[in-house]
């Protein structure tokens, strides 16, 4: 299995791979992954890359990722050359018009993606008094409470839980409720 | 992680950094020293940490530079400890006085180099190899492919550079140090010999005449080292056969052979046999040539320079970078691999007809990448507002450092090395002084820059008086590489051990600067003051002036007064200035409205851009309204 995971430096998107990464360990599997750091990180594209599975290097190869998780809908659109036929984009909208753009609409067709989109800003505003931090948990909730991925919900609950800082556990675990109640089919 | 004590064997999921670090632990490292530099800024902090864990006795320091670092562990090394220093590429650059002159040492205790290379380049301002380094100073040379290998050749490393009482390099390049994979723990290992520096000016003491007697000793040292990598590490140098016959042979080293292993799996190719070399300096030539035999072709692909290429005496038979073939700049990303083992091996694959279509979106929906920025509320932000607000027909050096993408707020004119901005400005003041360009300089420096070379430059223009003004942006802490300490914070890696604080305003003042003003640099007035202030001061007595803007880097996350801003959409004309010159990710233009408006998916509600509207637009917002 071959995540790619995008969204802009800050947003916090290496606590994600982390998480995947916590869970993949602990079932015995081997996994390689690639982050950024440094300048790269100072609020602009960021890309993660993970693999689970029999694999010698870090990269994922452009059209061979299964799941695209993107903090950020245009970083997705960028980034969607990543994805395999048929592989799973979770995406954070910000603006759906985006999404009716023909030559988009046109790709994700010929590419048979299925995009599974979830207004996170929103969802943060709403119940979280805006924290946008939150963010990478509500993804990770989201993807794993729509039964994307190889991993459960609950096996996800339990990695976040572990790796989360005492004062941010509470908060982390309704964010993942959260973002599992409201991944829909776009 | 106290349990690892008590397990021989555990994997964990490491960053190659920490791998790296783990390594450097186990071998019994006595003395491990760096200056952050991404990709390497991780490998110290680990090795603090597993130390504390490991109940390691070892010393693990920050050095000011990466000069005073390598000679810091050099120095331990002359005792007979086991001893690491650890940069980037271009810290190699700064440490090259002292790692060209001690390589032809008769070392005593093993001297580790760990030096991150950066192909790409991610955060670098050079794509430079340093294997190459390790080719000119004649050292041997470590190129991990992997997190896991990287971590194991740390202790061969350490065995090598005792074995031939020699320095050893191992270069991970960014994608070693920043994947994270699963890697097997082990336990400390007790060094090898005693520690004790034994005086003996024949061998610690470098004369010309000592080198002459040194020199013809290294070449020999590295000839049997290039035997020994012949024929004693076949855990790193190894061939892949093909399962058919063999169309293509590949010799990979680093990353490239991880990603071509993967690469040709996909393509299902069965007809493609790989070398993989993990020692390419020096190459063991013989083993490369015979693997060639077998093959009408060979592809050679390596990051970021030919290192291995080079050293073979026949490329005619070599795919590589010195026939165009293997591209010369850039790093070797998996795409970039496939499309040249696909060329290689015959008409590539055709490109999916639907690319066109995503192309096509990307364009319509007005999409680009997203440029490194200074983070909402950094109070970088609010100094180069300052600066170029106060004097804005100023020259404005700067240097390396987060605010070297002060470069969007149009605060800065040249970035080149660490410490840079105060002698360009000197540069640049000498020709004032000849000509008729009077303008005024004002020089950005950062904390941790300051002290890792801006220092020197500033007593030079007190010492040659050159009026300039420099402007230490002091964030209290090094902030680009993840916040790692240093002389101007004052603490320190390991658990229990202390620092002390080295005052930025009190080293000026030593320095022979008269004038040194220090303020908070939200206060975007009060900033503007100082900066005319200290020109006019530098201008009148021809002297260097120093301004200290000082406040906290806001990936420190203290606490701070939330003061949540609107646009008055009356009020705002269009005129883009805050964009143009503030250029906060928080604030952004509606070019259907033509208004600055908030982003509140970024805005930190630091404030400071209330000082920045001419027209006043930028007010706090009262109630929810934004």
């Amino acid at each position: 299995m071959q995540y790619i995971i995008v969204g802009i430096g800050g947003q916090g998107i290496l606590f994600s791979s982390k998480v995947l990464g916590k869970i993949a360990i602990d079932r015995g599997l081997s996994v390689a992954g690639s982050e950024v750091h440094g300048m790269a990180q100072r609020g602009g594209s960021v890309i993660s890359h993970f693999k689970i599975g029999e694999y010698k290097s870090p990269l994922v190869q452009v059209g061979e990722a299964d799941i695209l998780v993107a903090f950020d809908q245009n970083e997705a659109v960028r980034n969607l050359q990543y994805l395999r036929k048929g592989g799973t984009l979770v995406v954070n909208v910000h603006d759906e018009k985006a999404f009716e753009n023909a030559s988009l609409r046109s790709y994700i067709e010929a590419r048979g993606i299925d995009v599974r989109s979830l207004k996170g800003y929103d969802l943060l505003k709403k119940h979280m008094g805006g924290n946008f931090l939150f963010l990478n948990v509500l993804l990770l909730g989201a993807m794993s409470g729509a039964g994307i991925g190889d991993f459960s919900y609950d096996e996800v609950a339990k990695a976040v839980k572990d790796l989360s800082p005492s004062k941010f556990e509470e908060d982390n675990m309704k964010v993942l409720e959260l973002g599992r109640e409201a991944t829909h089919k776009k | 992680m106290t349990e690892v004590l008590q397990t021989v064997t555990k994997k964990a999921i490491l960053l190659g950094n920490e791998a790296i670090a783990r390594g450097i632990v186990e071998a019994g490292c006595l003395v491990a020293t760096a200056y952050p530099g991404t990709p390497s800024s991780e490998i110290l902090p680990a090795v603090a940490k597993y130390a504390d864990e490991m109940n390691s006795p070892m010393a693990v320091e920050w050095g000011v530079n990466e000069k005073v670092a390598f000679e810091t562990a050099m120095g331990a090394s002359f005792a007979g400890a086991r001893s690491c220093a650890v940069m980037k590429q271009v810290g190699l650059n700064v440490a090259a006085d002292p790692f060209m002159s001690v390589a032809s040492y008769e070392m005593n205790g093993a001297l580790l180099l760990v030096v991150a290379d950066d192909p790409g380049p991610h955060s670098s301002q050079t794509e430079q190899d340093s294997r190459y380094f390790a080719m000119f100073a004649k050292i041997p040379c470590f190129d991990p492919a992997s997190a896991a290998e990287a971590k194991e050749m740390v202790f061969d490393a350490f065995a090598l550079s005792e074995r031939f009482k020699i320095m050893t390099m191992l270069r991970p390049t960014v994608r070693v140090d920043h994947c994270r994979q699963d890697v097997e723990l082990g336990e400390l290992q007790k060094q090898p010999g005693t520690v004790r520096f034994e005086k003996d000016a024949s061998r610690w003491v470098s004369l010309p005449a000592k080198v002459r007697i040194n020199h013809p000793k290294l070449n020999k040292k590295i000839a049997d080292i290039r035997e020994a990598f012949e024929t004693e590490f076949g855990k790193y140098n190894y061939e892949v056969p093909p399962k058919k016959e063999g169309v293509l042979g590949i010799v990979a080293s680093g990353v490239s052979f991880s990603l071509v292993t993967d690469i040709l799996k996909g393509m299902g190719r069965e007809d493609v046999g790989i070398l993989k070399i993990g020692t390419p300096q020096p190459l063991p030539v013989k083993m490369v040539a015979s693997f060639m035999e077998k093959y009408p072709k060979v592809l050679f692909l390596e990051e970021t320079y030919p290192v291995m290429e080079m050293q073979m005496p026949d490329r005619t038979k070599i795919l590589g970078r010195w026939n165009g073939v293997v591209p010369s700049a850039g790093e070797l990303l998996p795409e970039v691999i496939a499309e040249i083992v696909s060329k290689v091996l015959g008409p590539g694959a055709p490109e999916a007809p639907e690319t066109e279509m995503l192309k096509s979106a990307i364009q319509e929906l007005g999409i680009t990448p997203r440029k490194p920025m200074l983070c909402p509320g950094c109070p970088h932000r609010a100094s180069f507002f300052a600066i170029r607000q106060a004097i804005p027909n100023a020259i404005n050096p700067s240097d390396i450092g987060c605010y070297s993408l002060g470069v969007n707020q149009k605060g800065l004119d040249t970035v080149v090395a660490m410490g840079a901005s105060v002698t360009v400005s000197s540069g640049l003041s000498l020709v004032s002084r000849i000509t008729d360009d009077k303008r005024p300089i004002v020089a950005t420096i950062g904390d941790s820059t300051f002290f890792h070379m801006g220092l020197l430059g500033l007593v030079n223009a007190v010492y040659n008086k050159h009026p300039l003004v420099l402007a230490v942006l002091d964030n209290s802490i090094t902030a680009m590489t993840g916040g790692q300490a240093n002389p101007a914070v004052g603490t320190k890696l390991r658990k229990g051990d202390e620092g002390r604080v080295v005052d930025i305003e009190q080293a000026c003042r030593g320095c022979g600067v008269s004038h040194v003003v220090t303020l908070n640099a939200y206060d975007v007035a009060a900033g503007k003051a100082a900066v005319k202030e200290a020109w006019e001061y530098a201008k009148e007595h021809e002297e260097p002036a120093v301004i200290i803007f000082r406040y906290p880097c806001m990936l420190l996350r203290h606490e701070q007064a939330k003061i949540r801003v609107m646009v008055d959409q009356e009020k705002c004309v269009g005129c883009k200035f805050c964009i143009n010159f503030f250029n906060c990710p928080g604030l952004v233009f509606n070019d259907a409205a033509n208004k600055a408006v908030i982003d509140d998916r970024f805005c930190v509600s630091c404030g400071v851009c209330r000082s920045v509207c001419p027209h006043g637009a930028i007010v706090e917002a009262s109630g929810e309204g934004r």
